[in-house]
């Protein structure tokens, strides 16, 4: 029976419902939590959730990880790199504009108290 | 103080069952056309690269892409790390002086004090063997914060120093834009390999060119950016 | 000379910053300033001499990123420059009464703002235009935030979440695309975009449009932009309106005409930009912070420019940068004015018009709104009068309509102003303008109406950087036939 799930395209199929169903959480927390932390991890989590479906949608399973040395000199058998070069970057700067936003939120709490993201109306319309 | 009133009766959570049902919608629409158009096997700029990178001499291929063939997406993610400190440091710096507002108990401050200069020691290895094996610049330098981290939470007076942490950080960013105007006078190619990078060399320590260099470079800046920016989240002015 | 050095100076200047803050508290501001001025020179000799030419980094495309400088491009790295410039110079004249804290880091973010929008419009790779979006985005967030006054706090944090959401889509746009495609490239994605399946094509079209969506300020992704707008100082919102949007735009633009050439998404996002234009012209009927107002100004104008672009043809992209040209002086010079008026009156409320005793800033003012108008013989007129007959010639007469309704709005809330501040009644003393600030406005204004009077000056040029950016098969053989 494991013969069936270890098929690459069965693999495939489990990763995108996986990666599909932690997008939806955190789409669910951001459109319908209030409190700007909350908010911050929502958007948190949908973006693992894209980083998950593009590692597993390029990943090829027979294939090893792209690093030369003397017994692996083959580059046909070996993955694609640049979906890891590229998550890298994305991961980083996601968590810099995230680790911004915590702070500017803990700012305003110290000022004003409020953590509702309905209640930040400090410009009346 | 006014009266709060609570109605007795079951309200339908109109939000939470929109959202539920807006973001369902969004994502089963999504995973159908996804399930429809699954990718198969094509070649990609990444298997065009993976030849490549025999010819810089690097054992690491991820590496190589990070650092040199897509160098400057790195320049551009330094830059987001150094913004993203500078407004950290802008928000929430203060000059009070305590971190936690109580002493923790002895065997943790020892085993703190035992355990940071193996961490460091340990992202270090990580920052400097990047191009021979898993590891590289980004995660010594967490690894290095993390160190930082684990002092800040356990004493209560560590601290490190503003302008050593300065002094790093320009030390390193300076450099690496540096080294991509020589790699332009040189090579006339911004952030061209302009070192010595023979292919014979792959797997020693120093091969690639200025690959483990500038890794090593991308280390110090991400460690002291990311322990200052733990410093400025930990220091806060208790209520002493 | 290279024109990677637009976006390498200034970041080696951000880095550099704690060194040159060692020589004297001017260090940073004037280092800045001459270094602006540098990029100016180099971007008016890269007009003189040389042709469309691709710059390599690291490796020759189509495997590594490249700069692509064609006639587009360097229109708005001459624009982004100039008025960076421009900007610089006021500051330093505001500087001497109402200098901001910690001014290395507001030198810094000035600096990367500029170097990202340059990026933006330069770079040929997909994942290189995210990486810019995000320093650019980064360095908007703080410089909203920069007074640290609750509302400039909430600004910053509405800004933040809206620009994380779109980054996220935009990944995930990015991650399709390459999926599918294999590659980062433009040229070649365009060449393979048109081969997807028909769902594909579209889910990545809906990211894309929901990722640069935010951005670029279109209905409905638009509610965040008056409040940030209003939250942030009028300093802060020259650069936002005059070169931040800019380049997004044309960022959304040339990745539209390289991917998907015509047919139906045009309709729809013509349409999408002309309601925008009217919803956000009819809210801006009843504000009363000046800054607000400006920002639904700005709104239109941007939907304006979105609608022309949308329409894919020769002349409605030429006209497009009419407007881009005219809207980025007019918006430059009327935010500044509000910011000199705020240092005497202390106040954004549209009512301190009437009490405004100055006549130089008074005429400033009003050329200003009169060239936004698209009053004959000023700027705005030839921009908005091309728009207007290319969409009777493609005959979409609704869109036609509803942009002249659009533009009579405007005209009322103007006029509004127009008599606020020409209203005879009880007025402060005299403000007093500097000689630096009056010749500062005094040449964004001559632009205007010399850009009015004869815009055939410019006209040729214009034309041809619109033909060239609608022509992706030879972005594409520069990039990888060639």
């Amino acid at each position: 029976m494991f013969e069936f799930f270890n098929q690459p395209e069965v693999i495939k199929v489990i990763v995108t419902f996986g990666s599909m169903l932690l997008f939806f959480v955190g789409l669910f927390g951001l459109l319908t939590r209030k409190h700007i932390i909350k908010i911050f991890i929502s958007i948190a989590i949908m973006e693992s959730a894209v980083f998950l479906i593009f590692i597993g949608l390029t990943f090829k399973l027979d294939f090893i990880a792209p690093i030369l040395d003397s017994v692996n000199v083959e580059a046909s058998t070996m993955n694609d790199p640049i979906p890891h070069a590229m998550i890298l970057t994305a991961i980083v700067i996601g968590m810099a504009v995230l680790a911004l936003g915590v702070s500017f939120a803990i700012e305003y709490f110290k000022l004003t108290g409020k953590t509702d993201i309905d209640e930040m109306n400090e410009m009346r319309h | 103080m006014s009266v709060k009133k609570i109605s007795l009766k079951r309200e339908l959570p109109t939000t939470t069952l929109s959202g539920f049902a807006l973001s369902g919608l969004l994502v089963l629409t999504i995973l159908n056309i996804l399930l429809q158009n699954m990718p198969s096997k094509i070649q990609t700029a990444g298997d065009a690269l993976l030849k490549l990178n025999a010819t810089e001499g690097v054992a690491n291929a991820v590496t190589t892409v990070v650092v040199f063939f897509r160098g400057f997406d790195t320049l551009g993610e330094i830059a987001v790390l150094f913004i993203a400190s500078l407004g950290i440091g802008l928000m929430l710096h203060s000059n009070s002086r305590c971190n936690i507002k109580s002493e923790s108990n002895f065997m943790l401050q020892t085993a703190s004090k035992l355990l940071f200069p193996i961490i460091i020691l340990f992202g270090i290895y990580v920052m400097i063997y990047g191009h021979l094996s898993p590891g590289g610049g980004f995660q010594g330098g967490v690894i290095i914060a993390s160190a930082v981290l684990l002092l800040l939470i356990s004493h209560k007076a560590f601290e490190v120093p503003h302008s050593v942490i300065v002094a790093l950080e320009t030390f390193a960013g300076v450099s690496y834009v540096l080294i991509g105007l020589i790699g332009l006078l040189v090579l006339d190619i911004f952030l061209g390999n302009f070192l010595p990078h023979d292919i014979s060399q792959m797997g020693l320590l120093l091969s690639g060119g200025i690959i483990p260099l500038i890794y090593i470079i991308v280390g110090i800046k991400v460690g002291s950016e990311m322990s200052m920016i733990v410093q400025n989240l930990i220091k806060r002015d208790h209520d002493v | 000379m290279s024109s990677i050095l637009f976006v390498a100076l200034p970041l080696l200047f951000g880095f550099a910053t704690p060194i040159l803050s060692k020589f004297g508290k001017n260090g940073v501001a004037y280092t800045s300033t001459l270094m602006q001025l540098f990029l100016l020179a180099l971007a008016v000799s890269l007009l003189m001499t040389t042709s469309s030419y691709v710059e390599i980094i690291s490796i020759a495309p189509p495997l590594g990123i490249s700069f692509v400088l064609n006639s587009a491009s360097l229109f708005f790295v001459l624009l982004f420059t100039l008025l960076m410039m421009l900007f610089s110079f006021y500051y330093l004249i505001h500087r001497k009464t109402d200098a901001y804290k910690d001014e290395t880091k507001f030198f810094i973010l000035l600096n990367m703002l500029l170097a990202a929008a340059i990026g933006l419009v330069l770079s040929s790779d997909i994942f290189n235009i995210y990486v810019f979006f995000e320093i650019a985005g980064i360095s908007a967030y703080i410089l909203s935030a920069y007074k640290k006054t609750p509302s400039a706090l909430e600004a910053g944090l509405k800004y933040l979440l809206t620009g994380a959401v779109a980054s996220v889509f935009l990944v995930f746009a990015i991650a399709l695309i390459y999926i599918n495609i294999g590659s980062l490239n433009l040229a070649i994605i365009s060449q393979g975009f048109e081969t997807l399946p028909y769902n594909v094509k579209v889910l990545i079209s809906i990211f894309l449009l929901i990722g640069f969506g935010f951005k670029v300020e279109i209905f409905p992704l638009n509610f965040w932009v008056t409040d940030v707008y209003q939250g942030s100082s009028s300093l802060v919102n020259t650069l936002f309106s005059g070169i931040v949007v800019k380049a997004y735009l044309f960022v959304f633009f040339h990745i539209l005409y390289l991917f998907l050439p015509s047919g139906e998404f045009s309709v729809f996002l013509i349409y999408l930009g002309a309601v925008s234009m009217l919803v956000a012209e009819i809210a801006g009927l009843r504000q009363t912070n000046l800054k607000r107002l400006f920002a639904y100004s700005s709104l239109g104008q941007v939907a304006l420019i979105f609608t022309a672009f949308a329409m894919q043809n020769a002349d409605a992209v030429q006209a497009a940068l009419f407007i881009v040209l005219a809207h980025s002086v007019a918006k430059f010079i009327i935010f500044l004015a509000i910011t000199s008026i705020y240092r005497e009156h202390k106040s954004f409320d549209i009512t301190t018009l009437k009490e405004l005793n100055s006549p130089f800033l008074r005429a400033i003012m009003l050329i200003a709104m009169l060239s936004l108008l698209g009053i004959p013989l000023f700027a705005g007129f030839i921009g908005k009068f091309l728009v207007l007959k290319s969409l009777a010639v493609e005959g979409m007469f609704m869109v036609l309509a509803i942009i002249i309704i659009g533009s009579l709005i405007e005209a009322v809330y103007y006029f509004k102003l127009a008599g606020f501040m020409f209203e005879k009644g009880e007025k402060r003393e005299l403000l007093k303008i500097s000689l630096g600030e009056k010749t500062l406005f005094g040449l964004l204004a001559l632009a205007l109406i010399i850009i009015g009077i004869v815009p055939m000056t410019i006209s040729g040029f214009l034309l041809d950087a619109g033909s060239v950016m609608l022509d992706a098969k030879s972005y594409v053989t520069m990039l990888v036939g060639g």
